[in-house]
């Protein structure tokens, strides 16, 4: 009797857990979305906005002086984050007086980052260069940063603007959305149906690109059908588990899959070439090149939406040692990047990369990393 | 004719429980004053007041996890979905304030009682239904960590109102606030198992649970205490979490079941049960963490630095029993 009693219990829990808990994820923010126009009229040019960033409090003054970085990434031992490290080092042996170190934890989890970046507080170093797991979670300890007098400057994942003084964005929000849904609609038409395959639905950057992506196909490609977003956080066997799900889940209905990570795109494509739907089924997605040559050559993918992460992270030091010389500040409208130029500052405290850029058969053997 | 077998003498000299634990304590107390002193000489970062605070504001969540793990562990059990009971409460603490207009007073109130409720499961199913704790824990690891992503929907809860930031990143008379709730709360676990009945039992149990039971204890009751215990202190570590990220996500105290279950093993408590001690326990914490913190502060490197831990968790357990040596002959 007591046994049958818990049973129920324990099934109408489930139940109504379950019940409860099902429901559209669809992996987006809440933050506004300003979708591109469609097709190819030229976007509008981003109004100026009031500078929005932290300040650090009486930093010491190292105009043209040696200075340590620490380079706190997500996580480590990701070869998208291994690109993004290479530029940062690139960028600080160029300049000559700038020492970094990268250093992470091994999971993308925001506790561990915290703890990383707090040590490296501890043990006293002139600025911060990061790319968070969650903008709100690691926006304390910044700000503990910021009034030590030490700089910080994200890139590839934000915080929140006031806990960190600029922010280099690979590219608008909106462009690579833009550049996505374009992408899958040039190769399989306007009136299909695609998933996407995302880290977790609370990382920044991920969470933007869907927000966006979902205002811009429901603006110019109504008819595109949006089946399922899967966490897949990041880790190659988790991700090619998810696709491969959604996969089987959906079969023909399924004419597309977005890897919004660079670990989840490979993972696609090896699920995509494994059932033996390439052609089938496109995957679009960022992804380091390397990871990707085996799929473009074989033709399973035809391109890889990304922008450089080596030259990414060879700005944020750029913009960091311009912050230090006193040459970027509140209000700038560009900034010297050494070989990349001068960039533009959007969004008030945010530094554009440029354009996404395409990887596609023709060119991705150019890259190496 | 009385042919009693005699015992054969126990080889080596008999010690008590309490003085081997005691002499593990020691140990792990030299090697604690070893290691201090190494990364002091390495770094003159490391033993400043504003560090050793700090550390402690960062392995308050841990350390109260690991005070209830002791007594479940002594008993011979073990808690795995400590760290999902962290997840599940700390979610529902966002969500009862965001998403069911709760009063945030009342929202904390209800995630130590979710928590509580969590840990009342646990412990209901392994003593009435009689599941092995093993099992039972790591079906509500995924259990409760569903629901927690399962309510959430993955969204986070932020913007809380300043005075709720007291408790993770505020000070009180120059201390971590949470640190004199970590203080209150080992002092109660360590008066509690030392001194009271309660604790006597527990070790009771861990030595011969059937001995518990028919020497007129009651054993379901006390194993039930225990896994509350467990429950109420995830709560109250997701509460101080919340409060210390200013967010919460659903991914929150995953792996922090395996820190606890570190530390109280580093401590001196046997996996198997019937010893340990609350002071083995924050010895076991205090020297991970330093270890962590001191290293990192060093210059090495995050990698490498997991593996010196895992080192010398083998070699403080390696140099205790080499440094004991008694071995009851058919313990």
């Amino acid at each position: 009797m007591k046994l049958a009693l818990t049973a129920l219990a324990l099934a109408t829990t489930l139940a109504v857990g379950n019940a409860w808990a099902a429901g559209r994820w669809d992996g987006a923010d809440d933050l506004a979305v300003n979708p591109l126009p469609c097709g190819n009229e030229a976007a509008p040019a981003p109004a100026a906005m009031a500078y929005d960033g932290g300040m650090a409090t009486n930093a010491p003054d190292k105009v043209g002086k040696p200075i340590t970085l620490v380079d706190v990434p997500k996580l480590i031992g990701i070869g998208y984050f291994n690109a993004t490290s290479k530029g940062i080092h690139d960028a600080a042996a160029e300049l000559g007086n700038v020492k970094v170190t990268t250093d992470g934890p091994t999971e993308a989890k925001i506790d561990e980052q915290v703890k990383f970046i707090d040590n490296y507080l501890t043990r006293g170093v002139d600025g911060v260069l990061f790319a968070s797991n969650d903008p709100v979670a690691i926006a304390p300890e910044l700000r503990k940063a910021l009034s030590r007098g030490i700089h910080v400057v994200g890139y590839d994942a934000n915080a929140e603007p006031n806990a960190r003084e600029w922010f280099v964005n690979q590219a608008q929000f909106n462009g690579i959305a833009k550049a996505m849904i374009d992408s899958l609609v040039k190769e399989v038409g306007a009136d299909k149906s695609f998933g996407i395959v995302t880290s977790t639905f609370t990382t920044p950057n991920q969470a933007r690109w869907i927000a966006e992506m979902s205002a811009y196909a429901a603006k110019c490609y109504p008819k595109l059908k949006w089946l399922e977003t899967v966490e897949a956080q990041e880790d190659n066997i988790l991700s090619f588990n998810q696709a491969s799900t959604l996969i089987n889940k959906y079969g023909d209905q399924l004419s597309g899959l977005f890897g919004m990570t660079s670990v989840a795109t490979p993972a696609s494509a090896e699920a995509v070439t494994q059932a033996k739907q390439c052609g089938k089924i496109a995957v679009i997605g960022l992804a380091t090149p390397n990871a990707m040559k085996p799929y473009v050559k074989a033709d399973c993918v035809k391109s890889v939406v990304l922008w450089n992460p080596v030259d990414l992270g060879y700005a944020a030091t750029y913009v960091m040692r311009a912050i230090v010389d006193g040459k970027l500040k509140p209000g700038a409208t560009s900034v010297e990047a050494g070989k990349l130029g001068k960039l533009q500052v959007i969004n008030g405290s945010e530094v554009l990369l440029g354009a996404p850029f395409i990887y596609t058969k023709d060119n991705i053997n150019n890259f190496d990393f | 004719m009385n042919s009693t077998q005699t015992q054969p003498a126990p080889r080596g000299r008999y010690v008590p429980p309490r003085f081997r634990l005691a002499a593990h304590e020691s140990i792990l107390g030299i090697i604690l004053v070893v290691v201090l002193i190494a990364l002091g000489f390495l770094t003159d970062r490391f033993l400043t007041v504003d560090n050793l605070l700090n550390q402690a504001r960062l392995m308050a969540e841990v350390s109260l996890l690991a005070l209830p793990m002791t007594y479940v562990i002594i008993t011979g059990g073990i808690d795995l979905s400590v760290g999902s009971m962290v997840g599940l409460s700390a979610i529902l603490l966002g969500y009862s304030w965001h998403n069911w207009g709760f009063p945030l007073g009342l929202s904390i109130v209800f995630a130590l009682a979710v928590g509580t409720l969590a840990g009342f499961a646990n412990g209901w199913f392994i003593t009435r239904i009689r599941v092995p704790p093993l099992i039972m824990t790591i079906a509500t690891m995924a259990l409760y960590r569903g629901f927690a992503e399962g309510i959430s929907q993955a969204h986070s809860v932020r913007g809380y109102p300043d005075w709720f930031y007291i408790v993770g990143q505020g000070d009180a008379l120059g201390v971590p606030t949470q640190l004199w709730i970590v203080l209150v709360a080992i002092i109660v676990f360590a008066v509690v198992l030392k001194r009271t009945v309660y604790g006597r039992a527990l070790y009771a149990m861990g030595f011969n649970e059937i001995a518990t039971r028919f020497s007129g204890l009651s054993v379901d009751r006390i194993k039930l205490l225990a896994y509350t215990a467990s429950g109420l202190m995830s709560g109250l570590a997701a509460f101080i979490f919340v409060s210390r990220v200013s967010t919460t996500r659903s991914d929150m105290g995953m792996g922090m079941e395996l820190d606890a279950i570190a530390a109280v093993v580093l401590g001196g408590t046997s996996i198997f049960g019937g010893t340990g001690s609350i002071g083995g326990t924050v010895l076991g914490l205090v020297l991970i963490q330093l270890l962590k913190n001191g290293l990192a502060l060093t210059g090495v490197k995050g990698d490498a630095t997991i593996m010196v831990i895992g080192s010398v968790l083998i070699l403080s357990i390696v140099i205790t029993n080499f440094a004991q040596r008694e071995r009851y002959a058919d313990r």
